[in-house]
């Protein structure tokens, strides 16, 4: 089970245990887990961000969890049902607007 | 899976995913192999509402959605388990004691005796 689960840390030191395959969903944490060489973040799965605050870093988590949960079949979905596309209400993915300039600048760094 | 749960403790969160119709005792099984804690020193109870989650129920049961947070709290070890491990450490370390007594006690007699039928 430890092996499916990474931890990411943010600049106040809250940790985030999220698995694997969620993280994934960001390019960078992809490449820090799986690039080759004995790297402390393949090691032991922590990641450390010192410049993503833990109100942003918990956003993130819960971005890679909608993702795995709605985005990757999303197209196979609409093109299904693409007469009765739902309204995304209950799918949408729900940004503060204060938080939206600091995700983005956070977005743009782990390439999601 | 069709939903997570983020459970908090300290600074740690735990994003768990998991079902709707799970039940709670699962999801503490998922947790016991994240942080080494027997599940009956686990509880969970949902957020804002303060509601302690039952083992026996499913996470739907009781209004536990997708995204909820869940607090995690952990048991203590029982003051009367210490005061019990004290006692009897301590009872040990005194029939030691005894036994050490009785043992010199029993060679300083034997020497007197020793001396006395030298006479």
């Amino acid at each position: 089970m430890s092996g499916e689960t990474v931890k990411l840390i943010s600049a106040e030191g809250f940790e985030f245990v999220i698995d694997k395959k969620a993280a994934c969903v960001s390019k960078t944490i992809h490449n820090m887990l799986t690039s080759p060489g004995s790297f402390a973040e393949r090691e032991h799965g922590e990641v450390t961000f010192p410049e993503i605050s833990t109100t942003i870093l918990e956003k993130i988590c819960q971005y890679f969890h909608w993702s795995l949960q709605y985005a990757s079949h999303r197209c196979a979905y609409l093109c299904k049902l693409h007469l009765s596309v739902p309204s995304g209400k209950e799918t949408e993915f729900h940004i503060e607007p204060e938080l939206t300039l600091e995700l983005m600048m956070a977005a743009n760094y782990l390439h999601t | 899976m069709a939903m997570y749960i983020r459970v908090k403790r300290n600074k740690t969160t735990y994003f768990l995913q998991c079902d709707p119709t799970d039940k709670v005792l699962q999801i503490k099984e998922k947790l016991q192999t994240l942080i080494d804690q027997p599940v009956t020193d686990q509880r969970l109870i949902l957020m804002p509402v303060e509601k302690v989650l039952d083992d026996s129920k499913t996470l739907a049961d009781q209004q536990v959605e997708n995204d909820a947070v869940v607090a995690l709290t952990l048991r203590k070890v029982s003051e009367l388990l210490l005061i019990k491990e004290f006692v009897e450490f301590s009872l040990e370390e005194t029939l030691d004691e005894i036994e050490f007594l009785t043992i010199e006690a029993a060679s300083i007699v034997n020497f007197e005796s020793f001396v006395i039928a030298d006479f």
